[in-house]
């Protein structure tokens, strides 16, 4: 699991695109909250299992915010003219 | 041996944030930061501090990365002051926006094009520091077309404009550069001009 969290890191590293990242964010988020899950499962410790339901949902909410946000930034790309009075 | 996969998981810690350190784009900087934040709070998790894990997602991750986006988004601006009545549908306007969103593009700036009604709003706004540069046309005698000079406040912005023999392509080889010495409120000021050749 800890190899597989590797690939988008490698990926991330590698890619030029702002998408691609956004991808592989995710892809990163999800591994870490289920690697989270599985060793509060392990150690059968209730309070790990918690942060990493938490990390699931701030995680997937923080990346909605962000794609919204860079995609504002996307739009206002083309020339923003503003009329000042 | 069966401590392996917590030095495993640590050892991601330094390797992300030396991801973050040498990317230089502020926009894959923040998504970057993101993900240090994912495997911040795997690490802080494995090692046992759980209340420390649940601060780093919900700060770290969330609230920073936002605010940050925020922040960068209303600091990377260069804002070039036009007069309403400057005709922007011309080919030569076009080419000189494309050209300096080309050239600013390198230090990761976007272009604002802002309007003004008259040439005093226009000049009262660079002398406050509202606008970078401003674009005006440029009276040529013998020319019916259209020349577009820009003016600028800001020497970096003008060493970044002028065309650079260190890239491939020059952004704004259509550009011949001249610079002016201005003084404004006593202090001396470098105002630079350049003017779209035909």
């Amino acid at each position: 699991m800890i190899l597989t969290l590797l690939i988008p890191i490698y990926q991330t590293w590698h890619e030029d695109n702002v998408w691609q990242k956004m991808v592989a964010v995710s892809s990163i988020s999800s591994k870490v909250s289920i690697i989270t899950l599985v060793i509060s499962v392990l150690r059968d410790d209730w309070m790990m299992g918690v942060v990493g339901v938490i990390i699931i949902t701030v995680g997937n909410a923080g990346l909605m915010l962000l794609a919204h946000l860079l995609k504002k930034i996307g739009e206002n790309d083309s020339t923003q003219l503003i009329i000042n009075n | 041996m069966d401590d392996l996969y917590i030095y495993l998981i640590v050892a991601l810690l330094p390797l992300s944030s030396l991801m973050l350190m040498i990317e230089v784009n502020p926009y894959h900087a923040l998504v970057i930061r993101g993900i240090l934040g994912a495997v911040a709070v795997l690490a802080y998790v494995v090692l046992g501090a759980a209340d420390v894990a649940l601060t780093e997602a919900l700060m770290g991750t969330m609230l920073a990365v936002s605010l940050y986006i925020i922040a960068i988004r209303s600091s990377l601006v260069m804002r070039l002051g036009i007069i309403k009545s400057l005709p922007t549908q011309t080919d030569d306007f076009t080419t000189l926006v494309t050209n300096v969103k080309k050239a600013i593009n390198d230090v990761y700036l976007r272009l604002e094009v802002v309007a003004y009604d008259s040439q005093e709003a226009l000049e009262k706004a660079l002398e406050e520091k509202e606008i970078h540069g401003i674009c005006s046309t440029y009276n040529c005698a013998d020319d019916q077309n259209f020349k577009y000079e820009v003016t600028l406040r800001i020497e970096r912005i003008y060493q970044l404009l002028k065309p650079n023999k260190r890239r491939s392509f020059s952004p704004l080889n259509t550009l011949a550069v001249r610079a002016i010495i201005f003084t404004l409120d006593s202090l001396v000021d470098s105002i630079f001009l350049i003017i779209l050749m035909p």
